[in-house]
């Protein structure tokens, strides 16, 4: 019998075989209360109000639970369900899911296959060998959002993917309401054994609030971040452009604007940083970088080093916009980061403004995406340009 | 939609990445690629980048700027042995001027002067701090603030601004050419400029004279008003210079009047007038308004020899390699290409060539003297002159109420009158002595003015707007100081 871990991940499997969240906020924290409820199915685990507290501590032959049952009994800080959510989405979540992956490789279930991205970054994608279990899990749910009287791992199960947010993705032909309606119904029935519900219902509960709790969490720095990076861009745009020193001699804003050397060492560091955020953009587009995946931490990554660009662009040019080749490099340089800066107000302030409905959230973010994206294209032939003419000249 | 609009973009760039390389390798306009507005000595011929930037493609960077260094030279070293350069590079290429390098290195040009950075470009282009004298002055031997008392709490930010010093041209303000005008008094008014006073009363060749039914020329240009009667009064029409002079140059003198109008020419190019006039033809391309003759500028690149070198030539049509071409530097200067504040009514299409000043067949010197100036310029400098005291005076001359070289027009002051081998001819170079304007002192202000007159009018922006009307509102104490150090010590050596 497959693990819910195990089940969560295949529901989870794209056509491209990368087995990687669609919510990511969610993912995490639904991984660590998979383990839960493995262990709760088990009879290793209970939770009462105040605490999670071992019941069995006997392994129970699987070397992923066993490891995060060693973990529980050895942790005696941590009492509470929500906090070993959290611990487990933040410094397990990684772990559970390459043992979950390795388990079902070796189940013969998926097949792992390595392949490089440009020739330099390796990446791991998995094939699926038995569609069965996929098709098994997946019926499993449809037969409980329809009237069927579910099992109790079913309900389990569902909670899950109804934490993680994925149930539209798997079944897009069903009505959001109707579901909605169906899930918290069953959510209210006491099908699960009387002595599973209260432990199941708690991290139920817990993985919802957990992933709500990490997603406020995440937007609140995303919208800081976006808007220290939107001011930035701004002020680089508005302050006047810094002149040289009135008074001869060695000094840090000549040496930084307008000493040759030092401008080389800012532009080529700029370049890097830029390239950085690219590269970091498109490994995370084919999923290369599996440490930054599963939460915004992505997302936090990119803007800081979209301040950090405009920190080291001021250091570059001192608030000067230039001319010519170089004023329309500044301007899609700005375009890219105000547009990146601007997508992160969206995403991380959206849901304070409770007047906005989410589709114009999405439709602006969509927007600001393509931009990002667009600005991006002649960025390399300009940035050469600009390169070239400064050795040609 | 996002794909079609990506893939849009990427074509443009494409193309636009393609139409660089090419320009930048094969020929074409480069003006896209500069990195900021270049100074205005230089906007003329900014299409023509090989002018300064002479070396090789990917040149090392010490070659490069050598190179760059050579070309500055190559155009303004006459004009700063002229002045004498305080600061001559001669004078810092010796190695026992090595520890100067460092601080201030005066070998090099652009060490102060660099183009195409409009934001830190300073008065006379340069791009340094203006306190730049504190690099070598400020230290030993060379610490002016303690080998001379009279400096001591100045400030180095006032030493080139104040009127007391440049970095080049210190021919009016070396310490004995202060001494030697020390308490001249104002000379009496009205002061005769002699060399003026020479060309205005020049006299003109009568024996040679032609009337208008001498006039060589087609029936239809001839009935072109005005054209007949401004010719007939002018200096070509006194000296015996017949429309086929200009208009069929390639003809012999004495050849028939049918054959010169088979040789007729409307517009005859400049080449025509810089024949004869070749003083003036010589100074002209040297100044603003000509400078886009200067035989320094670089020739367009050939962008044929370009393709062959890269082994093209064979591939691409040649309509494609003449598209490829760099774009010439335009013959002349237009009005519409101005940077200073020109007249709303002024041509911008008006291309400043001889005949602009002078007009094509009245020739008229007094014209060119200040009207011609006042028709594009329109600065408050200008404005004012006709305020001034010296269009005062030339009013009066022009009435005949003062006697010849009495009166100041533009060209009195920015044209200013030299002679050579006994001629006396004008400078068409308007920069010669235009900045630092301490220039002008010696060629001009003390032709009417003594020198501490000079040096505070000079030294007062405010009244130079107002074109000197008025009284100096700033007094340099230049010559003070050095009185005063020759008394103390009359065995210091002066400089």
């Amino acid at each position: 019998m497959l693990t819910f871990t195990e089940e969560l991940l295949l529901l989870l499997g794209d056509e491209e075989g990368l087995f990687l969240p669609v919510k990511e906020h969610a993912f995490e924290c639904a991984l660590a209360g998979a383990i839960l409820m493995d262990l709760a199915f088990d009879f290793r685990i209970d939770t009462d109000l105040q605490a999670l507290v071992i019941t069995d501590p006997t392994p129970t032959g699987n070397p992923m639970l066993d490891r995060v049952l060693e973990k529980i009994s050895v942790r005696t800080d941590i009492t509470d369900t929500p906090t070993w959510i959290r611990v487990l989405a933040t410094e397990d979540a990684a772990l559970i899911r390459e043992q979950a992956l390795d388990s079902l490789v070796n189940r013969r279930i998926l097949e792992r296959q390595h392949t490089r991205f440009l020739g330099i970054f390796r990446s791991v994608c998995y094939s699926t060998l038995d569609e069965a279990p996929l098709q098994a899990v997946k019926s499993r749910i449809e037969d409980v959002v329809s009237d069927e009287i579910p099992d109790p791992r079913d309900v389990a199960l569902i909670s899950l993917v109804d934490a993680c947010q994925i149930l539209p993705d798997l079944f897009p032909e069903w009505e959001t309401k109707q579901t909605a309606s169906r899930l918290e119904l069953l959510r209210r029935m006491d099908l699960i054994g009387r002595e599973l519900t209260s432990t199941i219902s708690e991290i139920q509960d817990q993985i919802i609030r957990a992933a709500r709790a990490q997603a406020a969490h995440f937007k609140q720095l995303t919208l800081t971040l976006a808007l220290v990076a939107s001011a930035a861009v701004i002020a680089t745009l508005l302050v006047p452009g810094i002149g040289i020193p009135d008074h001869y001699g060695p000094s840090l804003p000549a040496q930084l604007w307008f000493d040759d050397s030092w401008k080389q060492f800012s532009g080529y560091l700029l370049l890097a940083l830029s390239l950085t955020g690219l590269m970091i953009a498109l490994a995370l587009k084919k999923q290369l970088l599996v440490w930054l995946s599963g939460s915004h931490r992505w997302r936090l990554s990119h803007l800081a080093l979209g301040i950090a660009c405009v920190f080291v662009l001021f250091m570059h040019t001192g608030f000067r916009l230039g001319d010519n080749l170089n004023a329309a490099l500044m301007a899609t340089y700005l375009t890219v980061l105000l547009s990146g800066a601007l997508t992160g107000v969206v995403v991380g302030g959206a849901p304070r403004i409770k007047q906005i409905s989410l589709s114009r959230v999405f439709a602006a973010r969509r927007v600001l995406i393509w931009v990002h994206a667009l600005a991006l294209c002649p960025l390399p032939a300009l940035l050469i340009v600009h390169i070239l003419t400064v050795y040609l000249y | 939609m996002f794909g079609r609009l990506l893939k849009l973009v990427l074509a443009v760039t494409l193309l636009g990445a393609v139409y660089m390389a090419v320009t930048m390798t094969v020929g074409g306009d480069r003006r896209m690629l500069l990195i900021g507005q270049t100074t205005h000595a230089h906007h003329q011929l900014e299409m023509a980048c090989e002018t300064c930037h002479g070396s090789s493609i990917f040149a090392d960077a010490e070659v490069a700027e050598k190179t760059l260094n050579k070309n500055c030279r190559k155009c303004h070293e006459n004009e700063l042995k002229a002045a004498k350069d305080s600061h001559s590079r001669k004078r810092f290429r010796n190695p026992r001027m090595a520890e100067y390098w460092d601080r201030l290195d005066a070998r090099r040009c652009t060490t102060c002067h660099i183009e195409h950075r409009p934001e830190i470009t300073r008065a006379s282009a340069v791009t340094v701090a203006m306190d730049y004298c504190v690099a070598c002055h400020s230290k030993g031997e060379q610490d002016i603030r303690t080998t001379r008392a009279s400096h001591a709490g100045l400030g180095f930010e006032t030493c080139a601004t104040a009127g007391c010093h440049n970095f080049h041209d210190n021919r009016a303000l070396f310490e004995d050419f202060l001494l030697g005008h020390a308490g001249q008094p104002e000379p009496a008014r009205p002061v005769v400029h002699g060399l003026a006073a020479r060309y205005r009363a020049r006299p003109v060749s009568t024996d040679k004279a032609l009337k208008p039914g001498d006039a060589i020329a087609p029936s239809a240009a001839l009935a072109v008003p005005n054209v007949l009667e401004h010719w007939a009064d002018s200096g070509h029409a006194r000296a015996g210079v017949n429309c086929t002079g200009c208009h069929a140059t390639d003809l012999a003198e004495d050849a028939p009047k049918t054959q010169a109008l088979a040789h007729w020419i409307d517009v005859p190019p400049m080449n025509v007038c810089m024949a004869c006039h070749k003083p003036q033809a010589k100074t002209f391309v040297m100044g603003r308004h000509g400078m886009r003759q200067h035989p320094g500028i670089a020739k367009p690149r050939n962008a044929q020899r370009s393709l062959a070198r890269l082994g093209l030539s064979q591939v691409m049509p040649v309509s494609m390699s003449r598209w490829l071409s760099d774009p010439a530097v335009p013959a002349w200067m237009t009005v519409g290409e101005a940077r200073l504040p020109m007249r709303a009514d002024a041509d911008p299409a008006l291309a400043i060539d001889c005949g602009s000043c002078h007009g094509e067949h009245a020739l008229d010197t007094t014209r060119a003297e200040v009207e011609a100036c006042a028709s594009c310029h329109d600065d408050l400098h200008t404005r004012s002159y006709f305020d001034s005291p010296h269009h005062m005076l030339w009013k009066l001359e022009r009435a005949g109420e003062a006697p010849p070289g009495s009166g100041v027009s533009c060209a009195s002051c920015h044209m200013s009158k030299l002679e050579h081998r006994g001629q006396v001819r004008t400078t068409h170079n308007q920069n010669d002595n235009l900045r630092p304007n301490e220039k002008m002192i010696r060629s001009v202000c003390l032709d009417c003015h003594s020198l501490g007159f000079s040096l505070d009018a000079l030294a007062d922006p405010g009244l130079i707007r107002k074109n000197f009307t008025g009284k100096p509102g700033v007094h340099v104490q230049s010559i003070d100081w050095a009185i005063a150090r020759s008394r103390s010590n009359p065995d210091a050596p002066e400089n």
